[in-house]
């Protein structure tokens, strides 16, 4: 049992990088009213209680914060002794077809599979550093890295309302954008609350597409600060094309990239 | 009591305006706070955020370097062996410069054509 609490409502202390706390409200939203303290996590010690097994065994952690981590279930992996804890779970899948079958929601379903799942920035580069770089794959390959109990499906509940950005890179460019966008989004760069589902990187025939999920297609504020975060984490060009497309539709036409909506 | 006193000068701070044409033109870490992200609140409450230096500088602790309990072999996916960042030829591999140069000038990436 490695006992991780509640992260959302202990405080953490940071050494050495400015504490700030006298922070404003911001006005708006409820989703984003609630003040609180940046944490300059290079710096931050989080104590936990040590505990040899605690890889394996259940998380002791309350999913009862009401800020819905880990979408209520019990997490299965914890950060180990002196790792750093990630705010969330992620799950890396990798799923690959031939692209002469069309595919069918069930056969992505069986297409798709887990490779592991990573609760602190330690294992994170444990799985990644042991995974071939997206630039490598062959054939029509695709890898995901979503919050533990998302499945990178359009069908899944937590995707259900939401849809994606993404960004169409030539060839050549996959590796070093993927490693940018999922850094970002286990630092939790993107500030859109719960949000962010997950990352694909999708290698294609001619050129490598690069998507994030959320939850919410409709909630214009949270897709905005996607799309400027994005610009910002991957340093896109001032007249990149981003695209979004909505969950709903990718159903509709069983297509992931095609008829989306350009945004530039 | 002292009859010798020295006033010394007010000056105004110095400050220097640079002019930009271009939200391109800001530094790239305008309004940031170290380690830290753009924002001067955080939306949501209490989150662990970590900057991508950070994250980086964790690859190559002894913990990392373990193969993963349970990594499933998918030829030409996984693999039990390290793959170190250099082994491809992709332009501006800035984790092989994360070295000795501060990340900082990672973020100045070449502009590319995507």
């Amino acid at each position: 049992r490695c006992g991780v609490s509640d992260l959302s409502s202990q405080s953490f202390r940071s050494h050495g990088a400015p504490f700030n706390s006298s922070l404003l409200p911001s006005a708006g939203r409820s989703v984003y009213s609630s003040p609180a303290v940046i944490i300059h996590a290079g710096y931050i010690s989080v104590e936990i209680p040590q505990d040899d097994n605690a890889q394996e065994t259940d998380c002791h952690v309350d999913n009862a914060d009401g800020n819905n981590n880990n979408n209520n279930r019990r997490k299965t992996v914890c950060p180990g002794a002196g790792e750093h804890p990630l705010q969330y779970n992620y799950t890396f899948w990798y799923s690959r077809r031939t692209p002469s079958r069309p595919a069918s929601s069930l056969s992505y379903e069986q297409n798709i599979r887990q490779i592991g799942t990573v609760a602190s920035v330690e294992q994170f580069w444990r799985f990644y550093s042991h995974l071939v770089r997206p630039g490598d794959l062959s054939g029509h390959s695709d890898f995901h890295l979503f919050k533990e109990g998302i499945k990178p499906m359009w069908e899944d509940e937590s995707n259900r309302s939401g849809g994606k950005w993404i960004i169409r890179l030539r060839k050549g460019l996959a590796s070093r954008f993927w490693e940018n966008i999922i850094l970002a989004m286990l630092g939790e760069q993107f500030m859109v609350g719960e949000e962010i589902c997950g990352a694909v990187v999708s290698i294609r025939f001619q050129e490598d597409i690069l998507s994030i999920w959320n939850r919410t297609s409709n909630d214009q504020t949270t897709t905005s600060r996607i799309r400027d975060t994005l610009r910002r984490v991957l340093n896109l060009p001032a007249n990149t094309i981003m695209e979004y497309k909505t969950h709903n539709d990718s159903l509709r036409d069983n297509s992931s990239f095609r008829n989306t909506k350009i945004s530039v | 009591m002292s009859t010798s006193r020295q006033l010394s000068e007010s000056r105004a701070i110095p400050t220097k305006t640079v002019l930009i044409n271009d939200t391109t033109q800001l530094p790239h870490d305008y309004c940031t706070t170290p380690g830290g992200t753009l924002f001067s609140t955080t939306p949501g409450g209490t989150r662990i955020i970590y900057d991508r230096k950070f994250l980086l500088d964790r690859r190559n602790s002894p913990i990392a370097q373990t193969p993963p309990a349970h990594l499933p072999v998918i030829p030409g996916v996984t693999s039990l062996n390290v793959l170190t960042e250099n082994q491809k030829n992709e332009a501006n591999n800035h984790v092989n410069n994360h070295g000795g140069k501060p990340t900082t000038g990672d973020d100045a990436q070449f502009e590319m054509d995507i």
